[in-house]
């Protein structure tokens, strides 16, 4: 049995470094060697990775110090996202990145579904602790012995992270090569080898795919077409731009849905990432680059930059020797910071079904069966905001609310609306409380709680509501400001409470 | 909130009393009220005298004192199931409530010892599994709760006198406001428009009327078949036992753990509580006869019967829906696996536990019932994939029934499973029964060692990771070896109260 010992990473920017050290950090004591083949950026000097909480997962994998991430890549840290003019009934609200508390016999959900029932008045959100960090302009640190946990994801330069994880990684003695492909020569279902720009002929026991959506070496496979996902997530183009810094610096960034698509604001050190996702069929991206200014309240710089968008997976994202990871393998919008996140899960597959032989590869079945059930949980998630829009009387937005949307996702709207509870799949990467929290937001609400409720007596049911609330508070009041997390100063321990600025934006 | 709505139970038995007892526990008489009938003509099947350690959830959950509940039903310990004869005549391995290796190294532990085999350093996988060492050396004690201590690595369930613990919940319910009501079912009565069931009417000709009806009228399957016709699927291509022998014997050895040993036409179960052993041979009538099949039982146990042995038939297989209008079955009357890896109550217990949050009001939600239905066919199908791994995966040859399992073709989904662990090691993990670590003592255990093994596990030198091994062997050994012995344990924490307590209690005021 000849073990996979040779690695090449194709590919660029974050995912290719993530992965390259990734695989270094893990198996480079096996005998892994990793060759990283860098592929000409494609990053602008306005790309911002919006990355959810569990990055620091991937941080802790490769040794990377978070504080570098603040430091140096201009990173705000961020508790969650505000959705705004989303329509209907529903204010604004906010998906905080609150931590399940386990073991509780019941959710959350189900106390404040009956307490409104009766006549309560306070938004779902009140009684998140990240969401009300967020609105506070907080960061939800880790606190010893609190009853509630929240976390926080990041924004980063993406420029920045980039160079830093290639640093990182080079500094793990990874050898790495710039160049471009000039011929990726397929055998059957495996890659013989990739020809590079200057000549050479590069073979490997394994080729992890990290070009991004082109995936110039899956692509080139048999049975990898793309399977569209355009029914349900209709947008086409992503457009990116930036704006001043706000001050002081919020810690949530905001998403507004707009009569074509939506835009979102992502705060950062140096300044605010303004990206635009819509549909080119309904506004031109000329007219799209006019109304950006207006639509992000806030004057853009001029240099925009679009691309294409095209959500799907690929029908395989491992065939042979070839191994496709993040957006390589399928692809969805800048949406609920999944971008990272993509690359990040499909790496720690990886990790798992590292193939035992080199030219045998029956894990790729498993790690397709495993990246489908990824993806379209993230799938579901972005739909979600589509199919619960109250944009009535847009004809993109009617449209979107009219699509009927994958079963998968029916089953956990229609299991919501009538009890309150999220039917969560394998491979999940929002849990219960996400969910419940954008069903809610987006103005699904519970017809009726779990049974069990009932069970316990009235009293003890509003003093759970109440507690938590209050709970809510003061721990929001300890945490520390954007500021005082990014530059500590001796004070952090007493930050000053901030105004809220939900409206800043 | 309306009326409460009337739940109907029809069949005591295990199925039919946890399910009182879970409605009355976890609802207030304001959401429900329950009522079980049943005729105590008619006997309960009660095979599933052996449990998973999600049932202890169910008692805590429930609010049931452990060791009362086992002093009643006779009960024991279990830490796992010993599997004789399975995957080669004379073989023996047990599937234990735990994980092999450290708490924190399980995940890679069994990659660990693939690497130390293929370098000529053979060792049996069960010497690192903590629960496998304390059943074999017939010890018990509780689980740490120290997460990182080599004694938090296992659970434990228990065997028990299953009619027994049915009396026992019945107290339970009743106490907390289940209606119990002798008798015979004479006649259903079922509204002609929705052809929803409305009410039983019992031989002495009371009527009992219900909003919604719980089936657990056993193999009967009086609501779902009898009455709504609900199709069957039928398993029996890969699961071909159709009979099961009962029968109880003197008490034997005390062992901490089910056996299961394969015979000519199937295989036996050996279940000991504190007063006798429960003792069954589940086989295919394709390969035995009937009257073979009982001697054959009869000449393999170890202690003196105490009855005649009983006669089961069945067939593998599923209802399509356990919930149609407004009936649901739960136990029997659902669906039947054979007790191979005690998940009989088990189906029973997510049954109820999925039922709770998705209880209708007066009128049925489609949605909420569709989703009951989809939760319990996952349950059966990912039940049913793991029994037919222990068919499939022999190599005993001696006998028609292996050759025939041997060669079987088995579901895709399994047939994936196991060719990727041959080739790799890797176990999928998924919500619900079973987890890695039981997939990995079966197929290990069955015979199937994997050609390779997970490259994280090639990280440190292999000297070095030789000597963890046999540390961690080690540390096994003297930790159980300090454990009280399975014995000692029971009758200290609730063997019967002694004569003389009983004497004391009965002089009381």
């Amino acid at each position: 049995m000849r073990p996979v010992n040779d690695v090449v990473v194709i590919g660029r920017d974050a995912p290719a470094w993530m992965a390259a050290a990734a695989i270094v950090r893990s198996l480079g004591a096996a005998g892994v060697k990793v060759r990283v083949i860098e592929l000409p950026s494609l990053l602008k000097a306005t790309d911002c990775y919006s990355a959810l909480p569990a990055l620091d997962g991937y941080h802790l994998r490769v040794g990377l110090n978070d504080r570098l991430v603040w430091t140096t890549c201009k990173a705000v840290p961020v508790a969650g996202q505000r959705f705004n003019c989303w329509g209907g009934a529903g204010a604004p609200f906010l998906h905080g990145y609150d931590r399940e508390i386990a073991d509780a016999p019941l959710e959350f959900t189900h106390f404040w579904t009956k307490a409104r029932q009766d006549g309560l008045r306070s938004e779902f959100e009140a009684f998140s602790l990240a969401a009300m960090a967020a609105r506070a302009g907080r960061v939800p640190v880790s606190q010893d012995g609190a009853s509630l946990r929240a976390t926080f994801g990041y924004n980063i330069d993406a420029r920045s992270y980039a160079v830093l994880l290639r640093h990182c990684t080079l500094g793990l003695g990874i050898g790495a090569k710039e160049a471009t492909l000039a011929d990726v020569e397929v055998d059957g279902d495996r890659i013989a080898a990739v020809v590079l720009d200057d000549g050479e002929r590069v073979e490997a026991d394994l080729f992890v795919d990290a070009s991004g959506p082109e995936g110039r070496l899956i692509g080139r496979l048999p049975g990898t077409e793309l399977e569209s996902w355009r029914e349900w997530l209709p947008c086409d183009r992503v457009m990116v731009a930036s704006a001043r810094t706000l001050q002081p610096l919020p810690s949530f960034s905001q998403i507004s849905a707009f009569a074509q698509g939506w835009i979102g604001l992502f705060p950062m050190q140096n300044r605010t990432s303004v990206v635009a996702v819509y549909d080119s069929r309904q506004i031109s991206d000329q007219e799209m680059a006019q109304s950006l200014p207006s639509l992000a309240r806030a004057p853009v710089n001029s240099e925009v930059a679009v691309s294409p968008l095209n959500q799907g997976i690929r029908r395989r994202c491992w065939v042979g020797n070839c191994v496709a990871i993040g957006e390589a393998a399928f692809s969805l919008e800048p949406l609920d910071a999944v971008q990272l996140h993509m690359t990040h899960n499909c790496i720690s597959q990886l990790m798992a079904l590292f193939p035992v032989e080199a030219g045998q590869f029956p894990e790729a079945q498993t790690y397709d069966d495993i990246i489908r059930c990824v993806a379209s949980n993230l799938r579901d998630f972005q739909i979600l905001h589509y199919k619960l829009n109250h944009r009535i009387g847009e004809l993109f937005w009617d449209r979107c609310r009219e699509t009927a949307v994958p079963e998968t996702l029916q089953r956990k709207l229609d299991i919501f609306a009538a009890r309150g509870h999220v039917p969560l799949n394998d491979f999940e990467t929002f849990q219960t409380s996400s969910w419940a929290s954008s069903f809610i937001g987006h103005g699904l609400m519970p017809q009726s709680f779990d049974p069990r409720l009932d069970a316990i007596e009235e009293r003890e049911q509003i003093a759970e509501v109440h507690l938590r609330m209050k709970a809510v508070i003061s721990q929001v009041e300890a945490f520390p400001s954007v500021e005082d997390f990014i530059a500590p100063t001796q004070q952090q321990g007493q930050a000053r409470a901030a105004p809220l600025r939900q409206e800043q934006l | 909130m309306g009326e409460p709505l009337d739940i109907v139970i029809l069949g005591g038995g295990t199925a039919g009393w946890m399910a009182a007892t879970a409605l009355v526990t976890f609802l207030p008489s304001s959401r429900c009220r329950v009522r079980l009938v049943e005729s105590e003509e008619i006997g309960i099947v009660g095979v599933g005298e052996a449990t998973l350690p999600q049932m202890k959830n169910f008692n805590d959950a429930i609010g049931v004192n452990e060791a009362e509940m086992m002093r009643a039903t006779k009960g024991a310990f279990k830490l796992g199931i010993e599997f004789v004869d399975w995957g080669t005549k004379g073989s023996r391995y047990i599937h234990p409530f735990g994980a092999h290796g450290t708490a924190d190294t399980a995940h890679v532990f069994h990659h660990r010892w693939v690497r130390a085999l293929r370098s000529g350093w053979e060792s049996d996988i069960q010497e690192y599994s903590f629960a496998v060492q304390a059943a074999r050396m017939r010890r018990f004690n509780f689980p740490s709760t120290d997460q990182a201590a080599i004694e938090s690595t296992f659970s434990y369930a228990y065997h028990f006198d299953a009619s027994l613990y049915s009396v026992f919940l019945r107290g339970l319910a009743e106490q907390r406001g289940v209606i119990r009501t002798e008798g015979k079912v004479g006649e259903i009565v079922r509204d002609p428009q929705s052809g929803d069931v409305r009410s039983l009417t019992l031989e002495s000709g009371e009527s009992i009327t219900g909003d919604l009806f719980i089936d657990c009228s056993g193999f009967r399957s009086l609501l779902l078949d009898k009455t709504l016709g609900v199709a069957w699927e039928d398993w029996s291509k890969w699961l071909p036992c159709d009979r099961a022998f009962a029968v109880p014997s003197e008490r034997g050895e005390f062992t901490p753990f089910t056996r299961s040993t394969a015979m000519e036409a199937g295989w036996r179960w050996r279940i000991p509580l504190q007063h006798r052993t429960g003792n069954g041979y589940v086989c295919s009538s394709s390969f035995i006869k009937e009257e073979d099949a009982a001697a054959s039982l009869l000449r393999s146990l170890d202690a003196k019967p105490l009855a005649e042995p009983r006669m089961l038939r069945f067939q593998a297989g599923r209802r399509v829906v356990s919930w149609e209008k407004n009936c649901v079955a739960i136990g029997l009357a659902s669906g039947f696996l054979e007790p191979l890896e005690s998940t009989s109550i088990y189906l029973i217990q997510v049954a109820v536990l999925q039922l709770l949050p998705l209880l209708p009001m007066k009128r049925i939600d489609p949605r909420l019932r569709d989703e009951f239905n989809r939760l319990i066919d996952m349950e059966y199908e990912r039940i049913r994939d793991f029994l037919i791994l222990h068919y499939k995966l022999n190599t005993r040859g001696d006998a028609e029934i292996w050759r025939y399992c041997a060669a079987m073709e088995v579901p895709d989904s399994l047939n994936h499973k196991i060719e990727i662990f041959r080739h790799s090691g890797i176990i999928k993990r998924y919500h619900g029964l079973f987890s890695p670590p039981s997939w990995l003592s079966v197929f290990v255990g069955q015979g199937l060692v994997p050609e390779g093994y997970s490259r994280l596990a090639d990280t440190e030198p292999e000297d070095d990771m030789i000597a963890g091994l046999d540390a961690l062997r080690t540390t096994i050994r003297d930790k159980v070896g300090q454990m009280p012995s399975h014995d000692d344990f029971i009758a200290d924490y609730c063997a019967p109260e002694s004569p003389l307590a009983a004497v004391t209690e009965e002089v009381r005021p």
